[in-house]
């Protein structure tokens, strides 16, 4: 090749790496905006579909000569730029809803045409990045390792735009990215169309996210008086307080409660209430904060220190300032919601003085800090529709686990108390869960169960205590009175002979069987979570998900029964997952491998070619799934899920990037050996990756970035090197080149919702396994076809 | 009213027998009638004078004309500005379980199109329903009148219920709170009996029976999860 084209071949592709990145960054963030947080995986999905979709293309219409070359490079970098501009505004006008997907026909269609748009700008990038290899053979690993690291650059700088700009608005990044690369390739008046456009479209002020009504912010909005007054932006979502009248929130609020709510101002993050900033001067707050569960700890004995874990209601501050503690330490990972919550509503100087907030992970935080508390308070998820229908079954959380308890109990004075209060679903799920993990979290520390648990239900919530020192029966009386003058139901330990009526009627004795088998032993635990129909057994920090209750080996008997009409209430989230899976399945097959199929075959194969599909295929999903893992176990060290995901991309794609370089110094040969390794770094992070970050998360933020580096670097870095050593020891041409691009492509799509799956069935550990178990195949195709290759040389 | 679309009941519920229902002139009866057997009584819905009363309200009129074709299915129906009319089958629930009568003052809160005021009232119970949305209310009254419902609608925020007409019988409330509204509990008789969604404001509540007894001690039962799903479809 000549010209101006190969001397900026490189960063072309690094720019346009970078773009379509941080569109995918930037779609999740949207998406998770837009509808919720388990649409993240369709985001991700749609990129991986839009890049292996341009391996079909190339098989469909190869390149004739160099020429031809050139000219689909610089077309397709300035489709790419315009495309990014013109989908995000194709896919507004859809207005897809997908929770009408099983009532409108209609909608499938508008879901699948979102599909096709949004992959588009991922499926110009690819084919960029596809003919740039075709015109740079001997450069693969330099052009590779653009794409790489351009990606990291994509991610760092989509994260960046979100502290400045709202998701929506954030698009305007991705198509000047791509502008660049098109203007780079000579593409002058198309960049600057792109970028005149983008910057219109997206700064605009017409264009902004489009919500789904099920989502707080519509229903809020909607309420007669309802204004915005205030709004941030961060990685870590998009802030709102909305003011109405008729905006009031007390989980829980007892029955015998009389009177007026104090005023509240709706906390909402990425259009979802997270929390409300409660005016805690006004008289009334004092009284409904007393009425609420979380007081029942303060009833038992004055908590002098005490912590509470999220901004929530605002009231579980009340109720501590009321029973007149000394020390109040909130913790919350949100800073903008812990911000918000204070400007809004004011606290006074003798009220402020006795309180701190601090903004940051609890684990992480109290893995330092060695104060200890009267009182560690955890209260319900403020949206109790999130919880019941499993919208949130998907979030990794390192707060409810057997470890996470274990730590709360250790940070307990000795007659402190771990309080921790959730909604009651049907059938009870979440506290059934809560009940046998703060068990499993005693019992590690020692103590039995029995005589150190309480569990106290009303018409909505229960409330369980636990602390390391069994409660007095002068404790439990008063206990029994405190709640009895509440409307509350003391469901553990039972009141012997006690004939009393329940305030609270729960058809459903699981809770209280749920006790009983908690009080008794680790095998009635496990006896009794294997015959629950759901899965409640206590879950660890290698499978993070407490609020994932669905058995998907029950699935088959949920649709049958009543005609599946009440699937939606066992969980939306891992559902979707399937969902997810399934299609993705389907429609990669159709759009990546048919066309390869009927056109692919041409061109000079030096390697048979299941070796080739087998190969790359298995590196596509090795890569995701080892990148998924990380992403999990780095959740806890990180703090928030969007900094580990931000981290991991960044180390993964960073060096990867570097090994894709490194790796046009190294002979083809050696891929096998580089499978082989990664095979068994892999199993080796399996057992004790998740080890380092206990042992990480007390050490300063210095100290874990090194270490988290020094762990996921090496990895990353052998990680880049298999796919550009591929293509030269397998791939000749174009034929066998959009094979292995296809199939690659094909792959990663799969992989996604499989290895998110699998992480939420099995844990991060075995992902890791599996990721290894990849490599190892990837080894053995290419060991097979440099064999092959060997004998027809010969 | 706000709409509670979809009930899924999580055990059997009992096939029962209806009493055959009274004969309607409105061209619609067949269609009413085929839906309360087919949504309502087959799915165990057994009070006579709630069966009675679904018989007779033609719920055609309380849709937007342009969805007036769906108005027997059981799903629920976009009614403006963002709200919705719930499905017959929760209607009939909710009427069931405060068990109305001849006489008995009802606290409605959230009126919506009027159909659960005028279900109410054709069940002979005194209707007061509020609606937090002055068009709606407007509305609601209009047509409560035209189709001879008798029924007394307000426009005001339902958490603070009516303490001017206090007390109730019993309250039917047909939007999901994070609690039980202290002054509607305040304004419930007792002996009487409320039914209420309590949970998010979308998404998945459980739905509520909650009885103050003669010495006024409260007690609640869960009976159902229910889902609040605002249709987007037809109006939009």
């Amino acid at each position: 090749m000549t010209g101006p084209g190969r001397r900026g071949l490189a960063p072309a592709v690094a720019l346009l790496s970078a773009s379509t990145t941080a569109n995918e960054i930037l779609l999740v963030r949207l998406f998770g905006v837009e509808q919720f947080h388990h649409f993240a995986t369709m985001a991700i999905g749609v990129a991986l579909l839009g890049v292996g979709a341009s391996g079909s293309f190339g098989a469909l219409f190869p390149v004739r000569d160099v020429e031809g070359a050139e000219r689909r490079l610089r077309a397709a970098a300035a489709v790419t730029a315009l495309a990014l501009v013109a989908s995000p505004w194709v896919a507004h006008q859809l207005k897809v809803e997908p929770t009408q997907l099983p009532f409108d026909r209609g909608q499938w269609l508008r879901l699948g045409v979102l599909v096709a748009v949004l992959a588009v700008p991922f499926l110009a990038g690819g084919v960029a990045t596809l003919t740039a290899f075709l015109l740079a053979p001997e450069r693969t690993g330099r052009l590779y390792g653009a794409s790489f690291g351009g990606g990291a650059l994509g991610v760092a700088l989509a994260l960046l735009m979100l502290f400045v700009l709202t998701p929506a608005r954030s698009l305007v990044l991705p198509p000047l990215l791509a502008a660049l690369a098109a203007l780079v390739l000579g593409r002058s008046w198309v960049a600057v169309g792109a970028g005149v456009a983008a910057a219109v479209l997206f700064l605009g002020s017409s264009w902004e996210a489009r919500l789904s009504p099920y989502k707080s912010l519509p229903q809020l909005s909607a309420l007669p008086g309802a204004h915005r007054v205030a709004e941030r932006f961060g990685p870590l979502g998009w802030v709102l307080a909305v003011e109405s009248p008729s905006f009031h929130l007390a989980p829980g609020l007892s029955l015998s409660f009389r009177g007026p709510l104090p005023p509240q101002t709706a906390l909402l993050v990425d259009g979802d209430l997270a929390g409300a900033a409660t005016d805690l001067t006004d008289p009334a707050a004092a009284r409904v904060a007393a009425a609420l569960p979380v007081s029942l700890a303060h009833a038992l004995a004055p908590r002098r220190r005490v912590l509470l874990l999220g901004v929530g209601d605002g009231l579980a501050l009340g109720a501590a300032l009321d029973a007149d503690a000394r020390w109040i330490l909130t913790l919350e990972p949100n800073p903008d919601l812990l911000r918000l919550a204070r400007e809004l509503a004011p606290l006074r100087f003798w009220q402020a003085e006795r309180v701190e907030d601090r903004t940051g992970n609890a684990r992480g935080v109290l893995a330092r800090e060695r104060s200890a508390f009267d009182l560690v308070a955890l209260g319900p998820s403020v949206g109790h529709g999130a919880s019941v229908g499993g919208v949130r079954a998907l979030q990794e959380d390192f707060l409810h686990t057997v470890d996470g308890y274990e730590l709360f109990l250790r940070r307990l004075e000795p007659e402190g108390v771990l309080s921790v209060t959730t909604w009651i679903s049907t059938p009870p799920r979440e506290s059934v869960r809560t009940v046998l993990t703060v068990a499993a979290a005693l019992r590690r520390l020692g103590h039995s169960p029995a005589l150190r648990l309480i569990v106290v239900r009303n018409w909505g919530t229960v409330t369980v205590l636990v602390r390391s020192v069994a409660f007095s029966a002068g404790e439990l009386a008063r206990l029994r009175a405190w709640a009895r003058e509440r409307s509350l139901d003391v469901d553990w330990p039972p009141e012997e002979g006690s004939a009393d009526v329940p305030f609270n009627v729960l058809d459903d004795a699981s809770l209280r069987n749920a006790a009983a088998a908690a009080s008794r032993s680790e095998q009635d635990v496990a006896r009794f979570a294997e015959g629950y129909p759901f899965d409640v057994a206590p879950v660890d920090d290698a499978r993070p998900y407490p609020h994932h209750f669905l058995r998907l080996t029950s699935l088959p008997a949920l649709v049958r029964g009543a005609g599946g009409s009440w699937l939606p209430f066992a969980e939306w989230g891992p559902i979707a997952l399937l969902a997810t899976l399934v299609q993705t399945v389907a429609v990669a097959a159709l759009l990546l491998l048919v066309p390869v199929l009927l056109r692919g075959r041409r061109g000079e194969w030096t390697a048979p070619r299941w070796v080739v599909l087998g190969y790359f295929g298995a590196l596509g999903a090795a890569y995701m799934a080892a990148e998924i893992a990380a992403i999990q176990q780095l959740g806890l060290l990180a703090g928030h899920p969007v900094y580990a995901v931000a981290a991991v991309l960044v180390i993964f794609l960073a060096g990867s990037g570097a090994g894709s370089l490194w790796s046009d110094r190294v002979s083809p040969e050696r891929g096998v050996r580089v499978c082989a390794l990664l095979a068994l770094l892999l199993v080796l992070a399996a057992f004790t990756l998740l080890p380092v970050v206990h042992l990480l998360v007390p050490a300063a933020p210095p100290v874990r970035t090194l270490a988290v580096l020094g762990c996921l670097a090496p990895l990353a870095f052998l990680m880049g090197m298999p796919f550009p050593l591929g293509l030269r020891r397998l791939v000749r041409d174009s034929g066998p080149l959009a094979w292995a691009w296809a199939s690659n492509g094909f792959a990663s799509v799969v992989a996604v919702p499989l290895s998110a799956l699998l992480s939420l069935e099995l844990g991060s550990q075995v992902l890791f396994l599996a990721a290894g178990a990849a490599y190892a195949l990837a080894a053995v195709a290419a060991g097979v076809g440099g064999e092959g290759r060997r004998a027809r040389a010969a | 009213m706000r709409s509670l679309f979809a009930v899924f009941v999580l055990g059997s519920l009992a096939l029962a027998g209806a009493p055959d229902g009274g004969r309607v002139a409105d061209p619609r009866a067949s269609e009413r009638l085929e839906m309360v057997q087919r949504h309502l009584v087959s799915e165990g819905i057994r009070d006579p004078p709630t069966l009675e009363a679904m018989r007779s309200v033609p719920r055609h009129e309380f849709v937007p004309p342009s969805l007036a074709s769906a108005a027997y299915q059981n799903r629920p129906l976009p009614i403006g500005l963002g709200q919705t009319i719930s499905q017959p089958y929760i209607v009939a629930y909710q009427t069931e379980v405060i068990r109305p009568r001849p006489g008995m003052k009802v606290l409605e809160v959230g009126t919506g199109s009027g159909y659960q005021a005028a279900v109410l009232s054709a069940a002979g119970a005194r209707v007061y329903t509020m609606e937090i949305f002055a068009e709606l209310a407007t509305s609601a009254r209009a047509r409560l009148e035209r189709l001879g419902y008798r029924a007394t609608v307000r426009h005001g925020d339902g958490n603070l219920g009516w303490p001017e007409e206090a007390h109730f019988d019993a309250i039917v409330v047909t939007a999901a709170s994070s609690h039980i509204p202290p002054a509607l509990v305040e304004q419930l008789r007792p002996g009487g009996r409320m039914v209420i969604p309590v949970g998010s404001m979308y998404g998945a509540q459980n739905l509520l029976q909650v009885e103050k007894d003669a010495d006024g001690v409260v007690r609640t039962r869960i009976l159902l999860p229910v889902a609040f799903v605002p249709m987007l479809s037809g109006l939009r």
